[in-house]
């Protein structure tokens, strides 16, 4: 007997991709609804560098001679625009894990993730579907960052537009692949802001969004290879910054590529595994 | 007029309960989660330590002369780890209040609560008193891990720091509850809470002294009461050159901490009032 004859589902391509375009929905109409997100849109790419600009404005001394010390031992000419595109993609990934990261967990706190789960639905839509308003809203806010920091920042971009763009879509994998597994993980383990505060925290010492990583030690520098945010900001600053073109990027672009798959491939892999656990424990509803 | 009937019979003895209650609550609901309680001690550190690496690039021998400049210490990784427990402390006043608040809309408990004959701002003291407990723990946790790691030396009397600190952290109870009113109004916390407290942060001179901003910011930092309640502690515990004398200091910190409290209150109670008025209470 077919175990399917009492559904009044019928599943197929067209309603998943119907089920994908409603959580598209739901999560834009979620997002616009506290208008906050154009404050935030506005202020972050300030106010976060900022506090590390005016940090490195205080190490360098009213008359000049830390900013000496920097450029001797860096070999950095300025500080301003290094800072602010390490900053950037920090924020990137940082509002990448709490948006999609968060997005089945939230669900579950309001106690809608498990009717949802019921529905004949391919399960995968719920997560991309989330990443999908967020993506666009990320990239506003690196558009609105890049011309922030030209505006207020007097940071000059010497690089190409085209180059920047093209580490963006490379860098798109490994960001929302991380953010895919890091769901999965999240409403199983349920203590998010630990996970997010772990991860985040990781990029923040290890990337070096505000230092060259020739200043750590040689095991952390090892550590740093592993992750794909290191490649992010190494490209995005030879991209915007400097004018060496296509071969300053070439290998971080490759690198990317390497950690996008992988990436996507364990956030799949995670969801798949998470989404049998659930139904076998049937703690989906839990919090 | 016929007095309302009412069952309750709010005393200081039942005020004192609800208060332990609410803190009670907050407290079991913290370490349920203990992973989140870990990372708070660890929060901190992984926000400075870019700033620790960075500044290593400004000094020679691990002395930021460019940096006694403005501040008189070379010492800046002691100057930010104190500021960035005392930016702690004042966090949680401002998301023990505002964004307790919002987690009570969440949940769907704020409406009831808020019918039970307990001071509104009673409710608002209790979230935030479980915060400053933890606040204390994770801050002493992260002060020994970081003393090891980065380093951390103070030569003065902690006693005689508690001077500005007790009117700083009063006066941040009047900033708080004017700040949950807000949150009441708007519905949305997590914007607010990130935005002002971030703002709050570098204006007060929590990573860096405020004379390094730029002569037109300067002013944004001076009217800041937080920024003279930094100043004051750092002077006291690790000997760094202050903005004003600090018996002024003191005395600016003592006037601020009645004026805060004073605007808060008044705050509190007509924006509370417009949000019972509009019904809003239990949306969210």
């Amino acid at each position: 007997m077919n175990a399917n004859s009492n559904s009044l589902a019928v599943r197929g391509f067209p309603s998943d991709l119907r089920a994908f375009w409603a959580v598209v929905r739901r999560e834009w109409t979620v997002f616009v609804r506290y208008p906050s997100w154009i404050v935030s849109l506005l202020i972050w790419p300030v106010i976060f560098p900022m506090g590390y600009i005016l940090t490195a404005r205080a190490l360098s001394g009213v008359d000049g001679s830390g900013l000496a010390t920097f450029k001797t031992s860096t070999g950095l000419t300025e500080y301003v625009g290094y800072i602010a595109v390490g900053t950037m993609i920090w924020m990137w990934q940082n509002i990448v894990l709490w948006a999609v990261g968060y997005s089945l967990r939230n669900e579950q706190l309001r106690g809608t993730l498990e009717s949802n789960w019921l529905s004949p639905t391919w399960r995968f839509s719920y997560l991309l579907g989330s990443s999908v308003p967020q993506m666009v809203s990320m990239l506003l806010l690196l558009a609105i960052s890049g011309l922030e920091y030209v505006l207020l920042f007097g940071v000059k971009f010497n690089g190409s537009l085209w180059l920047t763009l093209l580490v963006i879509l490379a860098a798109i994998p490994s960001v929302y692949g991380l953010g895919f597994a890091f769901a999965s993980v999240v409403i199983t383990v349920k203590e998010a802001n630990a996970f997010v505060f772990l991860v985040r925290g990781i990029v923040m010492i290890f990337c070096g969004i505000t230092y060259p990583l020739m200043l750590l030690p040689g095991w952390m520098q090892s550590v740093a290879q592993w992750l794909p945010q290191t490649y992010v900001i190494h490209a995005m600053r030879s991209a915007a910054l400097s004018t060496e073109g296509f071969t300053g990027i070439s290998h971080d672009l490759l690198m990317m590529t390497v950690f996008g798959i992988f990436w996507l491939a364990v956030g799949y892999i995670l969801f798949v595994i998470m989404e049998r656990r659930a139904r076998q424990t049937g703690a989906i509803g839990q919090y | 007029m016929q007095k309302i009937e009412t069952l309750s019979q709010p005393s200081l003895s039942s005020h004192l309960r609800a208060l332990y209650a609410l803190i009670r609550k907050d407290w079991k609901q913290y370490w349920r989660y203990p992973l989140n309680a870990v990372s708070s001690v660890f929060q901190p550190l992984i926000w400075i330590a870019p700033v620790y690496f960075m500044g290593m690039a400004f000094s020679v021998n691990g002395k930021a002369i460019g940096f006694s400049q403005y501040s008189g210490t070379t010492d800046f990784m002691s100057f930010i780890l104190l500021g960035t427990v005392l930016e702690s402390f004042i966090n949680a006043v401002f998301w023990g209040m505002g964004y307790a608040l919002k987690n009570d809309m969440d949940s769907g408990v704020m409406e009831s609560n808020w019918l039970t004959p307990i001071p509104r701002l009673l409710i608002l003291v209790g979230h935030s008193v479980t915060n400053l407990l933890i606040t204390a723990i994770t801050s002493l946790g992260m002060l020994l891990f970081a003393g090891l790691v980065f380093g951390f030396h103070t030569s003065g009397d902690v006693m005689q720091a508690m001077l500005p600190i007790i009117p700083m952290m009063i006066g941040l109870y009047g900033f708080g509850f004017a700040f949950a009113a807000v949150v009441m109004l708007i519905r949305e916390a997590n914007t607010l809470v990130d935005v002002s407290s971030f703002l709050v942060q570098i204006f007060s001179g929590s990573n860096f002294p405020v004379n390094a901003l730029p002569k037109f910011l300067l002013p944004v930092a001076l009217a800041l009461p937080l920024t003279y309640g930094l100043d004051a502690v750092r002077s006291l515990l690790i000997g760094t050159q202050t903005i004003m004398p600090i018996r002024l200091e003191l005395v600016l910190l003592i006037v601020f901490m009645f004026v805060m409290l004073w605007i808060g209150i008044v705050t509190f109670r007509s924006l509370e009032r417009r949000v019972r008025t509009l019904g809003t209470l239990g949306q969210h």
